[in-house]
């Protein structure tokens, strides 16, 4: 496989270690800063090449056009975005990878066709709401070309789910509880599997069926629920 | 129309002072509040100083109310992040960027926002000037 890594910063460096480990992919990275990027190549070697990961002409010198997968994690979310781009629409790139700086722009990211992103403030987030009690619906992952995602949920006191089978439950379309964690570990379901307070759920759910998943789980309707609380 | 400009240098000044002038109501933006003293001294818009590609600042600016929204930034890559969320996340019917590079210009043109490039426009112009004295 060939990779193209855009910015040679602490995260750039970090893969491109992982990968090297990784033998059999050739792996590029592009970093734009002159000598940021000499320091990279003394330390890393050939693969790292000195250049602005966004500009058209420079991707066409560095082969993107037959990349597998390109990847841009620059502190800069301009520069992830239209490098992406550029790979996506100019160069045809299957699979593009960003990391977000500002987890409010991981939205327009995926809209304009970046494939999967990554926000260090949303899966630091996902790992302090995991330990809260009081914590619903978890995004943990969201699953390419579909609107579905692995959600992480634990049900509440007075949860409409609580104390019945899964088969009789009403969930919504397109739902599947892959996972039921309780006090004897994690386990597969089956329609039989009773719920039960306190229990965590593995769920893959459609984006639009998130508050149902709530309401289910908490026994409270739309918007009466935080998964944070505001401290106020 | 309600127009938002991100970037007050010299061409964002020009822009907002004329369509402020064709009686259009324009905000600009500009993460260095010097920059306002380019505006022209009786630019009746308003200037804020921040970022075009933070949200709250875009919305502070009225950009949910905008028709338009313009960027002349100095970094391409902001330019076109902020106009393609401009038109993507606040539905802004026209959003313009200004890409140096003609050929990032041109990719960008093709994928819903308005683009020129200076670079080549420039040299065009270099290249008739150069001549037209014959």
């Amino acid at each position: 496989m060939y990779i193209i890594v855009v910015g040679g910063g602490v995260v750039g460096h970090g893969i491109a270690l992982e990968l090297q480990a990784l033998a059999g992919h050739e792996v590029t990275i592009v970093e734009a800063d002159g000598r940021r990027a000499a320091q990279l190549r003394e330390e890393i070697g050939e693969m790292v090449v000195h250049g602005d990961g966004t500009e058209v002409a420079f991707l066409e010198a560095v082969g993107t056009d037959r990349c597998d997968l390109f990847i841009a994690v620059t502190a800069d979310d301009g520069a992830n975005l239209v490098a992406c781009q550029v790979a996506k629409h100019g160069f045809n790139v299957r699979r593009t990878l960003a990391r977000v700086n500002d987890p409010r722009n991981e939205d327009l990211f995926r809209k304009l066709g970046v494939d999967s992103t990554i926000s260090a403030a949303r899966a630091v987030m996902a790992q302090i709401e995991a330990t809260l009690p009081e914590h619903t619906v978890i995004p943990l992952m969201y699953l390419e070309g579909s609107d579905l995602r692995v959600v992480d949920l634990r049900l509440q006191e007075g949860a409409p789910a609580a104390g019945k089978p899964i088969k009789d439950l009403q969930l919504p379309a397109q739902t599947l509880i892959s996972l039921v964690i309780d006090g004897n570990g994690p386990r597969v379901p089956g329609g039989d599997t009773v719920l039960h307070v306190g229990d965590e759920v593995i769920a893959v759910i459609p984006a639009d069926a998130e508050e149902q998943m709530r309401e289910l789980i908490t026994g409270l309707p739309l918007g009466a629920s935080s998964s944070v609380p505001d401290g106020r | 129309m309600n127009v938002v400009i991100m970037g007050c240098g010299r061409v964002g000044a020009a822009v907002a002072g004329r369509l402020g002038a064709e009686g259009h109501r324009v905000t600009i933006l500009d993460t260095d509040a010097y920059a306002f003293h380019r505006l022209p001294s009786n630019f009746g818009g308003r200037g804020l100083v921040g970022s075009g590609t933070d949200n709250t600042m875009l919305e502070a600016a009225g950009i949910r109310e905008a028709d338009a929204f313009i960027a002349l930034a100095t970094g391409d890559n902001r330019n076109i992040l902020a106009a393609q969320k401009a038109k993507h996340v606040y539905g802004v019917a026209i959003a313009v960027s200004r890409v140096k590079d003609p050929l990032r210009s041109e990719l960008f043109g093709r994928l819903g926002i308005r683009t020129f490039s200076p670079t080549r426009i420039g040299a065009d112009l270099a290249h008739d000037v150069l001549f037209s004295g014959e």
